[in-house]
């Protein structure tokens, strides 16, 4: 995996330079340098999935490979930021200010960033129901000869996953309540459209675990992204630095979970968090951060903010099609329109297998940052604790 | 997926189709309406045309069909057979799945065999002349299907969400009654499910059933008393409240591991049955991955908490439970899902488990750590050794865990020296340990075969030890020092004999070695207290000449033994040792040196003093009453002393 690769190389080269400066005792001149390549790094890291994030073909911004590009990114600069913080220097002045203040708060911001990873992959379930939805909607609309029953079966799909993506703002996400107002199996719906609505709606009660009751995506997002604020003066060449970056990328990366999978409450999500326009590492993130705003702005417009992930948004455009398509259809079939539709069903096919073979590793690759953010919170304490062994001991 | 392949192509044996009770009320459904427009056209029909024959000849055809023929003919039975079947298979006015099994056969069988044919009629290259008619044969059969197919999904959803009737509240409930569907109903589901999946509906099927087990199975936690707390809320909520999560938690868990998950996977294998054994696997371990992560993430939370001592105990009630739960799980999943499975549950366990070393090799630290300079009074047991020795003894309940916690998880390297490099891991790791603790260690030699746990107990008592040593120093009184190293070495020995755990990891030799320093610190408080007084009663310069002694010395020797022995009750007295035993053998031992003594310089000597006024100015003691006075010393009473005023 890159992000090991790099971890190791940049943790071995930063240490043998560090044990080679330590016995100088405390190069600041070292420090610097480190700190300006992390600086370049970061900014390299970032550019690198801006550039990507205008890719037309599907891999583009908030499509599942640039969400797996934006996590690998993360393990990248949480390897060097805790390399940074940790080699070649004294606990003791981690416990001094400004880190004795910035560093909990940091792993404050890490903590929610926990419970943001798990009900983002949670969450995941749930866009791989919408997968599920469309696939059926393929397997159906592939069958040759076509006919009612196949157009139907696909409507049927199609007009649930319609009803999972559509998410507004101020409303509490989902199907949920909604299969319970309508009630199960029910028979004596008055009209038949709302008949369909409501078995549909209620196959899909839960589609994914939940969280906590009462736990919200956006207030932990806003939670993390409070005190956020960057060193000035003299501090912005100490130790605050590395952390008050990797905070900003924390909380952007998080905040990106969030907005691209449908995870609880997501209502007031942030669509800014201030990031001085200043700092040249943080270019290519403020400029991402206005465009992941820009959509979520869009989705909200059309209260179908379920749908911010690219093949989410993929499957919901040739869904639409595909219902008109459905809604229209008489047998037997028009030939030319059958061939239109073939291309938007197999586009629909191709999504979906992206999904399938994207969806597990990303959530995977959630666990991974899960696993890493608490190690490094432990490796970083336990470091502290050593330093206060150490005066501990000396007394 | 198809899967029709799996299915059995003998379905000659047809059971007879009962009348359609079809009285239900029509409903103003697009389907209904369309299957009664295709009714009427049907009217024709010959209406004597037996469905059990018809069955027949479709199987018939459907056969025939299997040989490379391409241009059979797709014969008017078919049309036919589906005037008889359509209403049948449309659900219609059936009755809940599972009251009657024939019913729900029949309708399966039909359904069978319209899927079958909606799949051999699409393979037929169909000639062009005919495309039209078969095209919307195959149309209506698909429509059909579809159909029928949707009053399965719902049927199938019902069976799984409405029929759960074993499960009671109490807990008392049989383990067998998770998830509580009766037979009918899981060889019902299963038939639906394999209809279902036959007829290329897979996708449908599983979304339904692992929709309600989620959600079935997330009832059934809660039920336990399993709350969802985030990994925020567990690091803000107060101890009692996580002590009693966490007692929920290992219930949970075990009935997970232990009820759910088998049961979990027996329905998932019922249900698919053998014939679907991948659907199976897959469903089930998507649901149980969910909810063990789900738990796993709740012990992540715990393990970062702030560490602190008294956390040490439920640390490893959970590791046990993960230690020792995890195991009834094996064979419950596939191979990738176990070990991804196995290699979170050991991540957790893992955190747990360095987490307890953490908090374990913390006591070195508030030992080091007390550094209070007053003394404790009277040279009694210090706090500190009280709160060392309950909680190793407490610790050693759990000596094997602690042991493999040790021996698994231990980082002590990272912990102890930064410095030091990291060295690989290896067969020495264990040694080289042992190697870094041995230094601090004085009892070097015996530690060879000792486990990390064991060497690290041993640092942890040295280190108490050592404090001790300080804060005997404390003491100006040499004699109280010594009583009060005596008090706390005394209470560790008897902590450590009080424990069969900690006994058998300190060693006889360990103890031998701290009776004998209890020995010498009594000795030197002998020493210390009584050979001065008994000084007073040496013989020396006493020797009488001509049947005379030197009446001052006497004088003198009797009033400083008088003082003395004053002084050292008044002081004594408030000292304290509560230990029993302790105590009689220091009274016993003191009597035995001082009272022959004096008794000796008494017969010897009183006689020198005249009777009357001056015996009693200087005979203040009859050897019983320093008898009684002796046993009150060491009762930690600085009142005794106005007791003791004549």
């Amino acid at each position: 995996m890159p992000a090991t690769d790099n971890q190791g190389s940049f943790l071995n080269r930063i240490s043998i330079r560090r044990n080679q400066v330590v016995s100088m005792d405390g190069n600041h001149e070292q420090e610097l340098e480190d700190l300006e390549l992390f600086q370049k790094h970061v900014a390299d890291r970032f550019a690198d999935l801006l550039s990507q994030s205008e890719d037309t073909s599907g891999d583009g911004l908030l499509s599942i490979s640039w969400l797996r590009k934006l996590l690998d990114v993360f393990l990248c600069c949480e390897a060097e930021y805790k390399a940074i913080l940790l080699l070649g220097r004294d606990p003791s002045q981690i416990s001094k200010p400004p880190l004795d203040k910035l560093v909990p708060e940091f792993h404050d911001r890490v903590v929610k960033a926990l419970d943001v990873c798990n009900a983002v992959s949670h969450a995941v379930e749930t866009v791989r129901n919408y997968q599920n939805l469309a696939e059926i909607a393929v397997t159906a609309l592939e069958q040759r000869p076509i006919g009612d029953g196949q157009v139907r079966r696909a409507k049927k799909a199609l007009n649930s996953l319609m009803i999972l993506l559509e998410e507004k703002e101020g409303s509490n996400h989902k199907s949920t309540e909604r299969a319970w107002s309508f009630g199960r199996r029910s028979a004596n719906a008055t009209t038949s459209s709302s008949k369909d609505r409501a078995t549909s709606a209620s196959q899909f009660r839960s589609l994914s675990w939940s969280m906590s009751r009462g736990w919200s995506a956006a207030k932990q997002i806003q939670a993390m992204s409070s005190n956020l604020v960057a060193p000035r003066g003299g501090e912005s060449s100490s130790p605050a630095l590395p952390v008050y970056i990797m905070s900003t990328i924390t909380v952007f990366v998080m905040w990106a979970l969030v907005a691209a999978i449908p995870c609880q409450e997501r209502n007031g999500l942030l669509t800014h968090f201030p990031v001085s326009k200043q700092l040249g590492w943080a270019q290519s993130i403020i400029a991402l951060q206005e465009k992941i705003a820009e959509e979520w702005k869009k989705k909200k417009e059309k209260n179908r903010l379920a749908g911010l992930l690219e093949e989410t948004q993929r499957i919901e455009k040739l869904g639409v099609y595909l219902i008109e398509f459905a809604d229209s259809f008489q047998f037997p079939p028009d030939a030319d329109r059958l061939e239109e539709v073939a291309v938007q069903v197999a586009e629909l096919g191709e999504t979906c297998k992206k999904m399938e073979e994207g969806l597990v590793p990303l959530q995977q690759q959630i666990r991974e940052v899960f696993h890493r953010i608490v190690r490094s919170r432990t490796e970083v304490l336990d470091f502290l604790d050593q330093g206060g062994k150490v005066t501990a001991s000396t007394m | 997926m198809e899967n029709n392949n799996h299915l059995p192509d003998d379905h000659t044996g047809i059971s007879p189709v009962p009348d359609s009770k079809d009285d239900a009320a029509p409903k103003l459904d697009t389907e209904a309406e369309e299957i009664k427009n295709e009714e009427s056209q049907n009217e024709e029909s010959d209406p004597h045309f037996d469905l059990e024959k018809a069955s027949e000849d479709i199987d018939k055809f459907l056969s025939s069909l299997t040989s490379d023929d391409v241009s059979v003919e797709v014969p008017e039975l078919v049309e036919k057979y589906l005037d008889l079947v359509e209403q049948k298979v449309s659900g219609e006015g059936r009755a809940k799945w599972c009251q009657f099994p024939d019913e729900d056969s029949a309708f399966l069988e039909s359904l069978d065999r319209v899927s079958k044919l909606t799949k051999s009629l699409r393979e037929l290259k169909p000639e062009e002349e005919k495309s039209e008619s078969r095209g919307s044969l195959i149309n209506r059969i698909g429509r059909i299907q579809q159909r029928a197919m949707s009053y399965l999904e719902e049927e199938f959803r019902f069976l799984l969400e409405e029929s759960i009737t074993a499960e009671s509240e109490s807990e008392s409930a049989e383990p067998e009654a998770f998830p509580g569907y009766s037979d009918e109903v899981v060889s019902g589901l299963s038939k639906i499910a394999k209809q279902m999946i036959s007829g290329g509906y897979e996708s449908e099927c599983c979304q339904i059933y692992i929709m309600s087990r989620r959600n079935a199975f997330e009832e059934s936690i809660q039920r336990l008393g399993f709350e969802k707390y985030s990994i925020d809320e567990v690091q803000r909520m107060n101890w009692e409240s996580l002590e009693r999560e966490i007692a929920t938690w290992i219930k949970a868990f075990k009935q997970c591991a232990t009820v759910y998950f088998p049961g979990e996977k027996t329905l998932a294998d019922r249900v698919f049955s053998a014939e679907f054994p991948s659907i199976s696997a897959s469903l089930f371990s998507n649901l149980t991955r969910g909810i063990l992560i789900q738990l796993l993430n709740f012990v992540e939370g715990i393990a970062m908490t702030k560490r602190s001592a008294e956390k040490l105990f439920k640390f490893l009630d959970i590791y046990e439970t993960l230690r020792d739960t995890v195991p009834a799980m094996d064979g419950l999943f596939q191979d990738e899902c176990e070990n991804e499975l196995k290699t979170e549950t050991n991540t957790a366990r893992t955190r747990l488990g360095e987490a307890a070393i953490f908090i374990f090799c913390d006591l070195e630290n508030s030992i080091k750590a007390d550094t209070a300079k007053t003394p404790v009074p009277g040279g009694a047991v210090h706090p500190l050794t009280r709160y060392t020795m309950n909680y190793l003894k407490y610790a050693c309940e759990y000596k094997e865990t602690l042991e493999q916690v040790f021996n698994e998880h231990s980082k002590i390297e990272q912990i102890d020296s930064t410095n030091r490099p990291s060295f690989e891991e290896g067969s020495n790791t264990q040694q080289q340990q042992q190697q870094q603790f041995g230094f601090m260690n004085s009892m070097d030699n015996e530690n060879e075969n000792q486990t990390p746990f064991a060497v690290q107990l041993m640092t942890v008592m040295d280190l108490l030890d050592t404090n001790l040593e300080g804060k005997a120093k404390l003491y100006k009184d040499v004699a109280l020092s010594n009583i009060f190293m005596m008090n706390n070495g005394r209470y560790i020995l008897q902590k450590i004999k009080g424990s069969a755990e900690i006994h058998s990891v300190m060693g006889d030799t360990w103890c031998r070695k701290r009776s004998s320093d209890l020995r010498q610190y009594h000795k030197n408080y002998q020493r210390e207290t009584w050979n001065k007084l008994l000084g007073c009663l040496n013989h020396e310069g006493l020797n009488p000449v001509h049947g005379k002694v030197a009446k001052p010395v006497l004088k003198e020797r009797f009033k400083s033994f008088n003082q003395m022995f004053d002084e050292i009750h008044r002081t004594q007295s408030s000292w304290v040792v509560s230990d029993e035993q302790l105590q009689s053998e220091l009274r016993v031992s003191i009597s035995a040196v001082v009272i022959p003594a004096y008794r000796s310089f008494l017969g010897r000597f009183s006689q020198f003093l005249d009777a009357g006024r001056q015996t009693e100015k200087y005979i203040k003691f009859q050897p019983e009453d320093l008898e009684n006075y002796i046993d009150e010393l060491f009762d930690g009473n600085p009142m005794s002393t106005a007791r003791r005023k004549p």
